[in-house]
């Protein structure tokens, strides 16, 4: 894309953006939360070593 | 984000390039560093980017042994800078400090030609001693440009009585992944004397290059921290 350094820009809203730029907001924090992985995790186990849906046998003749 | 005129690039892309080039020349690494020559002096937004990056648009003049010294053209885009965007009437501590930072950086680093730079406006320090420690971090993390040797000295004695605040709000910022804040107070940290031993600010910081090193401001002050203290590997 060609861009243009030069062009013109408003300087009220420069300078607003200057003031915001110097002074951001704090960004959300993302968490890993020990206990909800550790949690998750377990699940993932039990899932996983849970044994099959009993099925009603069916008998072949 | 403030509208742009069509085509033109955004500020931020112009913090962005700047803020790359002086942590590649606290690295030691690139072309010998001009400010003038990063951000020319008839761009529309230089005055802007320049007040933005405060005393760090200056930072690689701070270098002992400099290769280059700060030129003409260098002061003039400071005094563009400085002259385009004073601290208004109610601004911010935030905003005054920062301003504060580049016109004593504009002394020390630059030879002046003779004429005076303009005042540095007063800035107070109440808030340090009042701000809960999450919040007195995360305004650390904005003046991490001041975190250049011999810059706001009583700011820095006022900080080195809550290093240990300051040390919480590392750590807090690092599990946040907040890096741009883990940075800046990492950066402040490796100027404060008696850091914990304990936090691993050494490890933490390169932690914090690792994860968030995409980021250039990131990476400028993990930069200046190694170059000006000898924090962070």
């Amino acid at each position: 894309m060609v861009t243009d350094r030069t062009a013109p820009v408003e300087t009220a809203t420069l300078a607003a953006e200057v003031e915001g730029l110097l002074e951001p907001a704090e960004a959300d924090g993302v968490f890993r939360d020990t206990r909800e992985c550790g949690g998750a995790l377990l699940l993932a186990a039990l899932l996983l070593i849970s044994p099959p849906t009993p099925r009603p046998k069916t008998d072949v003749r | 984000m403030a509208e742009q005129t069509q085509g033109a690039v955004p500020l931020s892309a112009v913090i962005a390039d700047a803020a790359t080039g002086v942590a590649l020349a606290l690295r030691g690494e690139g072309d010998p560093y001009a400010l003038s020559g990063m951000l020319r002096h008839e761009d529309a937004l230089t005055p802007a980017a320049v007040r933005v990056l405060g005393a760090d648009a200056l930072a690689p003049y701070a270098v002992e042994h400099r290769a280059a010294p700060a030129g003409a053209d260098d002061e003039a885009v400071v005094r563009q800078a400085l002259m385009a965007y004073p601290p208004g009437d109610g601004a911010s501590e935030v905003s005054l400090w920062s301003y504060r930072g580049l016109v004593e950086a504009a002394h020390a680093f630059l030879p002046g030609g003779g004429r005076p730079w303009p005042p540095a406006p007063e800035a107070g320090t109440a808030w340090v001693g009042d701000s809960p420690w999450p919040k007195l971090s995360h305004r650390v993390s904005q003046l991490a440009a001041l975190a250049l040797p011999g810059l706001a000295s009583g700011l820095a004695e006022r900080l080195a009585a809550r290093t240990d605040d300051l040390s919480r709000g590392f750590v807090r910022a690092v599990r946040r992944r907040d890096w741009p804040q883990a940075a800046g107070v990492g950066r402040w940290l490796a100027r404060l004397p008696d850091v914990p031993q304990t936090l691993g600010l050494d490890s933490g910081l390169a932690f914090v290059a690792q994860m968030g090193g995409a980021d250039p401001r990131v990476a400028l002050h993990v930069a200046a921290a190694r170059r000006f203290y000898g924090r962070g590997g």
